[in-house]
């Protein structure tokens, strides 16, 4: 999942926020309550594990003092850029499809506790032969917005159609899997009028899908947004992503592009299908344009009239306000918190620094602590313990290089390990984003790495470009920091993609340049495992491994906090989106 | 007069020819590659290549701005999003809608930022100008300049962030910025516009106070002026006859060229407000490397400053005889 407008170039005139990027993060969040200046301990970190079909059935839990009815107003910075599913990645779209877009499987949440269950389908969907086949069965009842029965033929549809030229901007896993080379050359789609034969809608309840490989995660990939249902019947192609067919609990009544869009109830939903949705409020109004800090005063405000009644899923408390937020005993009650799904990097172009003593130097010298105190202080974040984000199964806590002991860095042992490796004076290039933080960020930077007996040159990169210039192979940078956020919780969608070697190229997302034969080969082991759960724990392992070879410096995982009006209930935090679910959001009287 | 208007009208669109062949040199010189931004988080060659054909943007540079161009004046044909009629500005990278159906819905909010600022500012500063003019010397000259000095060396961000502090959100005095529709609500469109109209218009006006007050009184020193003082004329007849008269074409002038910039997009103005005019559409245009809505409110904004150009030297001559516009 990416924060929204990951790709979207950051140069902000007028506001530069927190924009993030590609593999985003605005944050990360190592979940801890650590307020004191060294590690802290981790703590309210949500598990996520695979439900029954017990777990599956709706309706969702009731929430305690809710009702149904009235209108929620909710501002955003903007809009939902896609609402065709197939075209939907970022955490933004994603959050809002959960009102109008159901697929296969979703995430049924109960505070920390996040549930992979059947969504459209009874259960979280049954591997066989190995995970190189799943089979998943229609709930009965499931409807569109106009009344017809959700199908089967419906589902491979909806995979098929991910296939064609106009869909860009969605995952690609699935597509990969299913024709095992570049999926764009090897099938264009159905609308020619070929189809899939690995998808199988064996009856209109049932339908299945066959691999070549094992796939033992499918059951997470088709949570994402990219892989929901899309109508057959209704599929306007293109267009669809102005006018999508709701399978959820709302329908667009009236949508002006980047100003407003209005959700009303569809009554074709039956809440006792769905175990997510307990869709309470009878309609959703949504304004977008708000900046950050215009927003955060706005939800500070909250108190009075119908700012009362307004949420938002992602307008985070600017940081310019948040001590005044967290220091206001009369917000609390309206405050929400949460810790990012994000892991946070500094990469080491291990294509330059390809001395692992200089590389472990450079962990050793780096200065988490003053860092954090630049972003804002112990509030804004905690210390990353490995390469994976506490909220992926499988993470194990490690402390593979002391730095949760002595975050401040210690250049004493990097200037030893520099002294051992021969390589004393080592020359670093830190790139940094050239934004006002990022300008400030690399001031301390500079003064530890000089510290601990580096020649450091520090060399901003225009926002513009940032994203081009850090994922090129050729690059003339040692050092230089990016996020990356999983898209479903297991190791599958961090470990190979950011730590394979054989994926290095231009605009791929080994950022690192970082290729050992081992690592790749132990990718190739975990990613054929057909036992989730002995996969989940392999990646883990990995992740450990990985980490001792020291490719990167895990930096800091930031926290979110957010306000809502006084009469909003229900607003919780989703721990894989970093964002408010709107599933139980309901009003108060 | 109508030649006039012919051979400015022809230079108007060669001007704003040069205006779009330069703004889309600039969006390519930039090293990064828009194409990215609206390729998938995990980004094959390939979906790079679908994507770049989506866009237009697989063909060579000056073949690229020959279609844009062409497209103004017959339509285009997009391979993923359809038809896009005459007078085609092109598909909006981002929200893939014809540019010129999102620029004609931002419009009204822009038009009605400017006109209700040009009619508070007008009012306040050609007022406040001529008071001064009339009086001066006085301790009422003195302090129309000083307080209009004050506030045009303010700047919108600063002064429209406070106001909408005080004002909105501690207060309550007056209601949230918004934009909305003078014939669905007059009402709310009102309500919705009076701070951003009274904040912009605290910027302009002590231009307008400090020209009307110069321009008059350096009319009432003229010989006609004395003259018809001489004649016996009454006072008022002189100061709004003659002084006032004289003084409008540059008045006139400076309103002009205010207008068309404005109604080119008030950038800060609509983001310190949450308003959706084209000042909103530029900047989103910029970040996002939505190419087509760049190139439209580029040669939109300069469109207008050019008309407004022209609409002031035509008014010139209908107000001053002396003027002939051969």
């Amino acid at each position: 999942m990416i924060s929204r407008k990951t790709l979207r170039a950051a140069a902000a005139v007028v506001a530069v926020g927190t924009l993030t990027l590609t593999a985003c993060s605005s944050g990360g969040g190592g979940g801890s309550k650590s307020s004191d200046a060294k590690g802290g301990k981790l703590s309210d970190q949500a598990q996520v594990s695979v439900g029954t079909a017990a777990d599956s059935q709706g309706p969702a839990k009731a929430v305690e003092g809710a009702k149904a009815g009235g209108t929620v107003k909710d501002i955003e910075r903007d809009d939902f850029e896609h609402l065709d599913p197939a075209q939907v990645y970022t955490n933004t779209g994603s959050n809002f499809s959960q009102l109008i877009t159901r697929g296969l499987t979703g995430y049924k949440q109960e505070g920390s506790k996040v549930t992979l269950v059947g969504d459209l389908a009874t259960d979280a969907g049954k591997p066989s032969d190995g995970g190189k086949t799943w089979t998943f069965t229609l709930k009965d009842g499931v409807k569109w917005e106009n009344g017809e029965a959700i199908t089967s033929a419906d589902v491979k549809h909806s995979i098929e159609r991910t296939f064609a030229p106009f869909i860009t901007q969605g995952a690609s896993y699935v597509q990969q899997w299913l024709t095992n080379q570049d999926y764009r050359k090897a099938y264009e789609g159905p609308y020619g009028g070929k189809h899939l034969d690995n998808v199988i809608a064996q009856d209109p309840k049932t339908i299945v899908f066959k691999f070549d490989k094992p796939h033992a995660d499918f059951n997470y990939a088709m949570a994402m947004t990219t892989y929901a249902v899309v109508s057959e019947k209704g599929d306007t192609k293109e267009e669809y992503d102005k006018k999508p067919l709701s399978s959820g609990p709302y329908k667009i009544v009236d949508r002006v592009t980047d100003k407003t869009l209005t959700l009303e109830r569809n009554t074709n939903w039956d809440a006792k299908t769905d175990p997510i949705r307990n869709a309470y409020p009878d309609k959703w109004n949504f304004e977008f344009g708000f900046q950050a800090i215009p927003a955060t005063d706005k939800l500070i405000a909250a108190d009075k009239g119908e700012d009362q009644t307004t949420m938002s899923f992602y307008a985070s408390t600017a940081g310019d306000r948040l001590q005044k937020v967290l220091g206001d005993a009369s917000l609390k009650d309206r405050l929400v918190k949460g810790n990012s799904p994000y892991a946070d990097y500094y990469w080491i172009n291990n294509k330059r620094i390809t001395n692992q003593k200089v590389r472990e130097a450079l962990i050793q010298a780096w200065p988490l602590q003053q860092i954090r105190q630049t972003e804002g202080g112990p509030d804004t974040g905690d210390y990353s313990r490995s390469l994976l984000n506490p909220t992926v199964a499988g993470f194990q806590e490690t402390d593979v290089w002391g730095k949760i002991a002595k975050p401040e860095g210690d250049p004493d042992k990097a200037k030893a390990l520099l002294k051992e490796a021969g390589a004393e004076n080592q020359k670093i290039v830190y790139a940094y984003n050239n934004t006002p933080k990022q300008q400030q960020i690399s001031v301390v930077i500079e003064s530890a790495l000089k510290k601990a007996g580096f020649d450091v040159v520090i060399k901003p990169i225009d926002t513009k470009t940032w994203y081009d210039e850090i994922s090129k192979v050729d690059k003339e940078i040692d050092v230089f920091w990016g996020g990356w956020g999983a898209d479903w919780p297991t190791g599958a969608t961090v470990l190979p993609v950011l730590f394979d070697g054989r994926t290095i190229a231009d605009g791929s997302q080994n950022y690192s340049n970082f290729n050992d034969p081992e690592i790749n080969a132990e990718i190739d082991r975990i990613m054929a495992l057909s036992d989730s759960a002995e996969q989940n724990k392999a990646w883990g392992a990995l992740d450990k491994k990985i980490l001792e070879k020291a490719p990167a410096i895990p930096g800091i995982t930031n926290k979110f906090y957010i306000l809502h009006g006084s009469k909003i209930g229900g607003a919780e935090y989703d721990p894989l989106g970093q964002i408010i679910s709107p599933n139980k959001v309901f009003l108060k009287p | 007069m109508f030649r006039f208007l012919v051979r400015r009208m022809l230079g108007a669109g060669a001007i704003l020819l040069i205006i779009s062949a330069i703004t889309f040199c600039l969006f390519y010189a930039v090293p990064a590659d828009p194409a990215r931004s609206f390729c998938g988080k995990i980004c094959s060659p390939t979906d790079l290549e679908t994507v770049r054909t989506n866009l237009g943007m697989n063909e060579a540079l000056p073949l690229q701005y020959w279609h844009w161009f062409v497209a103004l004046f017959v339509g285009r044909t997009y391979p993923a999003w359809g038809d896009c009629a005459a007078p085609c500005l092109g598909y909006s990278f981002t929200n893939h809608e014809p540019v010129l159906a999102t620029i004609l819905d931002r419009f009204p909010t822009t038009i009605s930022l400017t006109l209700g600022a040009a009619v508070v500012f007008l009012v306040l500063g050609v007022g406040a100008g001529m008071l001064a003019a009339h009086k001066q010397g006085s301790l009422l000259d003195k302090s129309a300049s000083a307080i209009s000095l004050t506030f045009s060396s303010m700047q919108i961000y600063f002064i429209g962030t406070l106001a909408m502090y005080f004002l909105v959100r501690q207060t309550g005095i007056l209601p949230e910025p918004h934009d909305g529709s003078i014939t669905e609500d007059p009402g709310a469109w009102f309500s919705g516009l009076l701070l951003p109209w009274i904040v912009l218009a605290l910027i302009f006006t002590a231009n307008y106070t400090r020209m009307t007050r110069s321009s008059m009184i350096e009319q009432l020193s003229e010989d006609h002026v004395r003259t018809a003082r001489a004649k016996g004329m009454p006072g008022r007849t002189v100061f709004l006859r003659y002084a006032w008269r004289g003084s409008l074409g540059q008045i006139i002038t400076i309103l002009g060229i205010d207008l068309g910039s404005l109604l080119g997009g008030a950038i800060i103005t609509e983001t310190t407000f949450n308003l959706h005019g084209i000042g909103r559409l530029s900047i989103d245009a910029v970040v996002d490397n939505d190419l087509p809505m760049l190139m439209a409110v580029v040669v939109v904004a300069a469109g207008l400053i050019v008309l407004f150009n022209i609409i002031v030297d035509a008014a010139y001559a209908l107000i001053d005889p002396r003027i002939r516009l051969a």
